[in-house]
């Protein structure tokens, strides 16, 4: 080690800045929010999955030239789903891996030591998840209204809202992973999270079935479900009756007060999962 | 201050109890280098990772620069390097500081400056564009030193910060510690090389079984016992028989080289009554040295006594 260098810190007095310092909570979330956001960046797996939602888009153009005269709703269909389900899988393959991770690798240790908070950890894995996919879920966003530009369609109000409502899912699908993953392994996160996703996609299914069902187990199970079930069926809307009225991306869709009461939606949902996730990961033990 | 802490777990499986902690106490006082030594299992990961607020103890009391554990107050005042430390190797040494300093609260330009120091002052200016996936273990333990060290902290908490380093690397670790010293630092290390510690340690706590066995200053802890009495004498012109009859009479063990005897008495022998018998039978003491026990003797003592209470306890279950 070099002895070359001046004493005491070469002057310096961090001390001075410490104290919370102006950022507190937040810049602490934050800084731990841009080093995830640059270790997902680094994840060949998502390269991989953007490649694979260009191409189905590419795929949507092919599709729509055998369609008659339905390019363009080809188009916006397949790019629609590629952001929902893309978007959703991607979500609980980071938020299974990134927290987990951490813990396995111990690189938590050197992290938790410091003065910072074990939620403001948490919540910091999860805004650096939240950042990378939305940039995925922009990049997704982009091609398909590329492609429905190419055949000579806009971007309509009702796409962008589509698009909203696919990223307030895929945040909330993200956020249920990373709850999994605060106490279980990713194998078993990664199925209850994709089973939360499944289940929350059938919501409408589930509450049929509870007023049909001969057996009150069946409608006491249902009925469990829909509460601890995050409702991701009103983020996909698209061909289904909103209020009595049938909405659908490609006609009338629904109006922007809709996707402000989803989203709210969701970011409770979010604010829960992440309470209950700090909570179980701050009773953790990191031998 | 560490009070009486304890630390139980559980095996996933059998559910079987396993006590890491068994009730360690012990006080650092400021301004002093503090070695915690142990062999492997003794306890001295846990307690330094319950001090870092890793684990949460089972029983007991910590403070630290007069907070109660946990306390973030006092992980603001803390430089830890953890044992074999893992970062994020797709950082380089810059990002890494700038990370940590960052979780302090320092502001951008402080950062910067203090990274530039505390990179120079471990030895990787050079490799300060590399990613830490590329770094070696020692280059690695540097630069947990220097992400130890970047809020300048009152205390450093080092988890075997000489593992895995060469010679000349240790000999730098252990500067680097007494150089916190003198900057008034107080700086808390475990080890399981006794050398290590010997050499920079101002008080050593002995850890075994998770217990503390002894505490002190090394000199407290060694100076005072006289394990046994070495004495050397001169044979020569001495029959051999007389010489076998000097030997048979101490109770201790006796090596002859050449005209010299060489006895190691044990310390409650009668020196001077076989001092005497030896010089009536014609042999001529050129030496009388009493040896104290070395840190080393004291380690291997207790840690032999405490592995010999805990199999009686096992035995006794």
């Amino acid at each position: 080690m070099s002895n070359s260098a001046s004493k005491s810190s070469a002057g310096i007095s961090p001390s001075a800045a410490l104290g919370g310092g102006p950022l507190g909570s937040i810049g602490r979330v934050w800084a731990i929010a841009l080093n995830t956001f640059r270790e997902a960046a680094r994840i060949r797996v998502l390269y991989g999955v953007v490649i694979l939602v260009l191409m189905s888009n590419v795929l949507a153009l092919v599709l729509g030239e055998m369609s008659i005269y339905e390019e363009q709703r080809v188009s916006r269909d397949v790019g629609l789903a590629g952001i929902s389900i893309f978007g959703s899988l991607t979500a609980i393959f980071l938020g299974v891996f990134l927290l987990y991770g951490e813990v396995q690798r111990r690189t938590v240790h050197a992290i938790v030591s410091k003065p910072i908070q074990r939620w403001e950890f948490v919540v910091g894995k999860y805004v650096g998840m939240a950042l990378v996919l939305t940039v995925l879920v922009g990049l997704f966003g982009a091609a398909m209204a590329a492609m429905v530009t190419y055949q000579g369609g806009g971007v309509t109000s009702a796409l962008l809202k589509a698009v909203v409502l696919s990223w307030c899912e895929v945040l909330t699908v993200a956020a249920s992973a990373i709850f999994f993953s605060s106490f279980s392994s990713p194998f078993l996160s990664g199925i209850f999270a994709l089973a939360m996703f499944v289940i929350g996609r059938l919501t409408p299914d589930i509450a049929a079935a509870t007023e049909t069902a001969k057996s009150s187990w069946i409608r006491l199970v249902t009925k469990v479900t829909l509460e601890i079930v995050p409702d991701l069926h009103l983020y996909s809307v698209s061909g289904r009756n909103v209020d009595g009225d049938p909405v659908s991306v490609h006609g009338d869709f629904v109006s922007w007060g809709y996707v402000a009461t989803s989203a709210g939606h969701g970011f409770l949902w979010i604010v829960g999962l992440m309470a209950l996730a700090a909570l179980l990961f701050s009773r953790r033990d990191f031998a | 201050m560490v009070t009486d802490l304890t630390k139980t777990y559980r095996t996933p499986f059998r559910r079987r109890k396993v006590e890491a902690l068994r009730g360690v106490s012990f006080r650092v006082a400021r301004g002093e280098i503090f070695g915690f030594l142990g062999p492997n299992g003794a306890g001295k990961t846990t307690t330094i990772r319950t001090l870092m607020s890793l684990i949460k103890p089972t029983g007991g009391t910590a403070q630290i620069l007069g907070h109660v554990l946990p306390s973030r107050a006092a992980r603001m005042r803390v430089g830890f390097l953890p044992e074999q430390p893992y970062f994020y190797d797709y950082l380089t040494v810059p990002e890494l500081l700038d990370l940590a300093g960052r979780l302090f609260g320092i502001d951008r330009a402080t950062r910067k400056k203090r990274a530039d120091f505390l990179i120079d002052r471990v030895g990787l200016g050079r490799a300060r564009n590399q990613n830490l996936k590329k770094f070696s273990k020692g280059m690695m333990q540097r630069a947990g030193l220097a992400q130890a060290l970047m809020n300048d902290p009152d205390l450093v908490v080092l988890d075997e910060p000489m593992s895995g380093l060469d010679p000349i690397g240790r000999k730098e670790v252990r500067d680097l510690i007494t150089e916190l010293r003198d900057q008034g630092k107080t700086v808390f290390f475990s080890s399981h090389i006794l050398t290590d510690v010997e050499s920079v340690a101002d008080r050593v706590a002995i850890v075994a079984r998770g217990q503390i066995q002894t505490e002190g200053t090394p000199s407290e802890l060694v100076a005072t016992t006289t394990i046994s009495v070495d004495i050397t004498m001169r044979v020569a012109g001495l029959a051999d028989d007389k010489v076998a009859a000097l030997v048979a009479r101490g109770p201790g063990k006796s090596r002859r080289v050449a005209d010299e005897l060489h006895v190691v008495l044990p310390a409650d022998a009668d020196v001077d009554a076989w001092l005497a018998a030896a010089h009536a039978d014609g042999a001529k003491v050129v030496s009388v040295s009493p040896r104290h026990e070395s840190l080393e003797d004291l380690f291997l003592r207790h840690i032999g006594s405490a592995d010999s209470s805990a199999a009686a306890m096992e035995g006794r279950v």
